[in-house]
């Protein structure tokens, strides 16, 4: 559905200038146009069976330790993972994942997400939508060898419950849990079953200890939160994980909570992490961002509202010690402004979104030197006229990239913080 | 002769492939679904000039949004002539699967339009530069069109403000 540019290296046109006349020139010319100007429409259409992260849809992207980029996405109703060797220039085929095509959700709320631990392991997980409505079910699947292979699918709710079960996150902490997070329908079910009304859905979450080999049962965080937003996770300590998430304060307040999960099931330090009052019975699709402050240990908070005290992207800082947020930030008020990404590198943090002017689409960037207390002026990173998804930020150990996937510009990975591009890469 | 055998078979060609595009056609057109463009919204507010009218925005994806259609479809029994025009801000390609939800509450025979352009940024501001794609979204145009925006599940009570002649409910 959504197109690609197959990047080209300019280092290689000007060696081709330098070393052909001007007739082969020209036919490397005509050739070139064949292979960089891929649009949108050409990859619904002429190429069919071109498997590529331009022609596919909603990637997400991480680095292993050995500075290798590991992506996955979704084409046709299969999850693909490749790799990169020099920083989203060129790219390996793509292995798939779920051999047995299914429907793998890819919008910008919902898309396959990917982590790769020390041993090499590679951990993808995503939603696949099931019939009846709004069902789906929480997929997980496995590579232990390097990326060649992928394990088939599994189903990690346990309910086996034909309901919802969707926005899954992915998360791995330092002690090597890792987590499952998702919105889940199963309570809303079983009161529609009592005849009691229900508000919204619930958090649940299962914790792998052993690299993906089992899962725990679901353990529920929380009740009656809003059933079409992604959640947000961040570590807390070595093994638990803090996670941030929109709910359904009151009646129909979905404004944020924040909690601290466990590996063996237990939801600690709950509490509200944003007052916006957004009094609303609709849907935003629109999850909040979070990563952990290295200087304070706090956590950085972005996320999206239209409430009555607050309109647009909103940053604060959350202290668990505190139970409230602080320097609470209007990021950018303009209506078409949204889906806000956070990172922090050499003791700053940096905030990415995604805004609309009537006529482009802007992803813009502002940085903050002092923990999230006072913020630059904005730039602008890229922008487009055409369809686009969310923006995201990956980190390496030197710097921080944006993965941002457009109709025009296909699938752009490039850095915009830390050290300089090849300074630090050994192969 | 051969001639005439091979133009023969081409007419014949020709007839199938035709008859072929007809039931093409007819199956397009099982709903009532327009593509939804940037221009489209415009193409709307014509052709209500001097009139209210009501548009509703909605999506699969958005379990408050079947309520509203819900409620909706219940409505229009009671008031057929209610001016209500359907947004889906799904991609038109997945017309198919919108239309089984408006089967399910009596809503095909409205005019319906579906996003068609995976820039919906665009298409969200041609609708209204202050809406920022929260679904259900409903809009109300008075006989000046002068407009009223609500965001969330549409009430009886807006309903009965909105309109200048009276609704029957339920």
């Amino acid at each position: 559905m959504e197109g690609g540019v197959f990047k080209y290296k300019a280092i290689n046109v000007i060696e081709l200038i330098s070393s052909y006349s001007k007739t082969a020139v020209a036919v490397f010319s005509i050739l070139l146009l064949s292979t960089t100007a891929v649009s949108a429409n050409e990859c619904d259409t002429s190429a069919q069976g071109l498997t590529s992260v331009d022609c596919g849809a909603t990637p997400s992207a991480t680095f292993d330790q050995n500075g290798r980029l590991w992506l996955t996405y979704v084409q046709d109703q299969h999850v693909y993972v490749s790799h990169s060797d020099d920083f989203g220039e060129s790219y390996s085929p793509s292995v798939v994942v779920n051999k047995i095509p299914e429907d793998a959700e890819h919008n910008g709320e919902n898309r396959p997400k990917i982590i790769v631990d020390a041993d090499s392991n590679i951990f993808v997980s995503w939603t696949k939508k099931t019939s009846p409505r709004f069902t789906g079910e929480i997929r997980f699947s496995r590579s232990t060898d390097g990326g060649d292979t992928f394990e088939t699918p599994r189903t990690i709710n346990d309910d086996e419950l034909f309901t919802g079960h969707r926005f899954e996150s992915l998360f791995l902490t330092e002690s090597g849990h890792m987590y499952v997070t998702w919105v889940d329908k199963r309570d809303l079910e079983a009161n529609i079953e009592l005849g009691k009304d229900y508000a919204g859905a619930a958090v649940y979450y299962a914790v792998s200890s052993d690299q993906g080999q089992t899962f725990s049962q679901n353990y529920r965080v929380a009740n009656n939160s809003c059933e079409c937003c992604r959640i947000a996770i961040a570590p807390r300590g070595p093994e638990n994980i803090a996670i941030l998430w929109r709910q359904i304060f009151g009646v129909t307040t979905r404004d944020h909570a924040i909690a601290v999960l466990t590996p063996d099931g237990k939801t600690m330090e709950m509490g509200r992490a944003s007052y916006d009052d957004w009094q609303i019975d609709a849907c935003p699709h629109h999850g909040p961002s979070m990563v952990q402050s290295g200087k304070s240990g706090d956590y950085h908070m972005s996320w999206f509202t239209n409430g009555d005290l607050h309109q647009g992207i909103y940053y604060a800082r959350y202290s668990f010690e505190k139970a409230s947020p602080e320097d609470v930030y209007q990021v950018d008020g303009s209506a078409g402004a949204g889906h806000p990404y956070l990172a922090e590198y050499d003791q700053t943090l940096y905030l990415v979104w995604k805004a609309f002017d009537g006529q482009q689409s802007q992803i813009s960037l502002i940085k903050s030197i002092d923990d999230g207390k006072s913020w630059s002026v904005s730039e602008i990173l890229r922008s487009t006229s055409q369809g686009s998804d969310h923006p995201l930020i990956v980190n390496k150990d030197d710097g921080l990239f944006l993965s941002w996937h457009s109709d025009e510009h296909g699938y752009v990975f490039e850095k915009f913080a830390g050290r300089a591009l090849g300074l630090s890469y050994v192969e | 002769m051969l001639n005439s055998s091979l133009f023969q078979r081409t007419k014949c060609l020709d007839f199938c492939v035709a008859s072929l595009l007809v039931l093409f056609s007819v199956a397009a057109q099982a709903d009532n679904f327009k593509a939804f463009t940037a221009d489209s919204f415009q193409e709307i507010k014509s052709s209500y000039e001097g009139e209210e009218f009501l548009l509703g925005l909605w999506s699969v994806d958005c379990p408050p949004c079947l309520v509203e259609l819900e409620f909706m479809g219940k409505l229009l029994e009671l008031n057929p002539n209610l001016p209500y025009v359907l947004v889906s801000t799904d991609p038109i390609e997945q017309r198919e699967y919108s239309q089984e939800f408006l089967e399910d509450f009596g809503l095909t025979e409205m005019e319906s339009w579906m996003f068609a352009d995976s820039f919906v940024e665009k298409l969200r501001f041609s609708i209204d530069a202050n809406w920022y794609g929260e679904l259900p979204r409903s809009y109300f145009f008075d006989n000046e069109h002068e407009m009223k925006s609500h965001s969330g599940i549409i009430s009886r009570e807006l309903l009965s403000d909105w309109f200048s002649s009276s609704l029957k409910f339920q």
